[in-house]
């Protein structure tokens, strides 16, 4: 069996990755954006209201990660909602009408004004994203020194991230946020994405890749890192 | 991670991660974690950066405007009324 240690806490694991599924376990299309898709669909007048608000929140939400400003983010708000509004009749369940409603999302985001500064036209090579014998060595001497809960309270790590996520280009810096951040699954990213499930897994891995290598920067400054794409 | 092995490996992790990696493969890599602490701790800080992605937080969204809530609200009461 192994032990995984993290910052000096240690936590039995499972074999075959079942211990992780609680981290990074596949889960229904958001499922907040469903159940306020359900709640439209449904017509009920009463919660209405909140549903709106719900997914006002999400997509905006959503922007905000992709685009990293709140004025891209509310306009792709708006203009995802508006779009909602003239398509609402035209999907048999609110599990379609989620896919649908992030691919809206996703193409106003690629849409936004205001391009990002970070973000290269590049892809991701995984050769170059694999830590050197050096680095890898020096990063098994010493574990991270404090959890992501407690990392996300700082303002200054929240920053470093965001920078990290938006670095990304963006066919992997979608599949980032809506894998891990927004919670769909493989086959439901692929759906949005228009992809095959092998190509959002690799897209997916090199994009944790890169953010893992941009926040080992950051919690370990002074180690020399390649951290180069190309490809 | 120099050696080809850990290559093989390095590749699979997220999968491994998610539970999407076939019982046979995982075998293959939870062995190798055993015995490579590189590889190891390269898979624990993966976690913890995919963990604080999943926590990343935003800030409150705005309201929506008078006029995504004006053409909602008159999309759901269409619909209602088909």
């Amino acid at each position: 069996m192994l032990v995984w240690t993290y910052a000096g806490k240690t936590e039995p694991q499972g074999h075959y990755g079942e211990g992780l599924k609680r981290i990074t376990q596949s889960v229904a299309m958001n499922t907040h954006v469903e159940q306020a898709l359900e709640i439209l669909n449904a017509g009920e007048p009463r919660a209405v209201e909140r549903a709106l608000e719900t997914l006002q929140s999400a997509v905006y939400s959503f922007g905000m990660k992709f685009c990293g400003n709140p004025e891209d983010a509310e306009d792709t708000a708006q203009e995802t909602l508006l779009r909602l509004a003239r398509s609402l009749k035209n999907f048999p369940d609110s599990r379609a009408l989620a896919v649908w409603l992030y691919k809206v999302a996703k193409s106003q985001c690629l849409m936004s004004r205001r391009r990002s500064k970070f973000a290269p036209a590049h892809m991701l090579s995984l050769d170059a994203l694999m830590p050197e014998p050096h680095e890898a060595a020096q990063a098994a001497a010493k574990p991270w020194p404090i959890t992501p809960e407690e990392a996300v309270l700082k303002r200054e790590f929240r920053d470093h991230l965001q920078e990290a996520v938006l670095a990304l280009p963006k066919p992997y810096r979608l599949v980032l946020i809506l894998r891990d951040m927004e919670q769909l699954n493989t086959k439901e990213v692929a759906e949005v994405m228009e992809i095959s499930e092998n190509t959002a897994k690799m897209r997916l891995h090199r994009a944790r890749v890169f953010v893992r290598n941009a926040l080992e920067k950051y919690f370990r400054p002074a180690s020399k890192r390649r951290g180069r794409n190309n490809g | 991670m120099a050696e080809r092995r850990c290559k093989r490996i390095f590749a699979a992790l997220s999968e491994y991660l998610d539970g999407e990696l076939p019982v046979r493969n995982c075998r293959e890599l939870e062995r190798h974690l055993q015995g490579c602490k590189p590889c190891l701790a390269y898979l624990e800080t993966l976690k913890a950066a995919t963990e604080a992605c999943r926590r990343f937080p935003v800030g409150k969204a705005p309201r929506p405007s008078a006029r995504v809530r004006a053409a909602l609200l008159e999309a759901v009461r269409g619909a209602r009324s088909d």
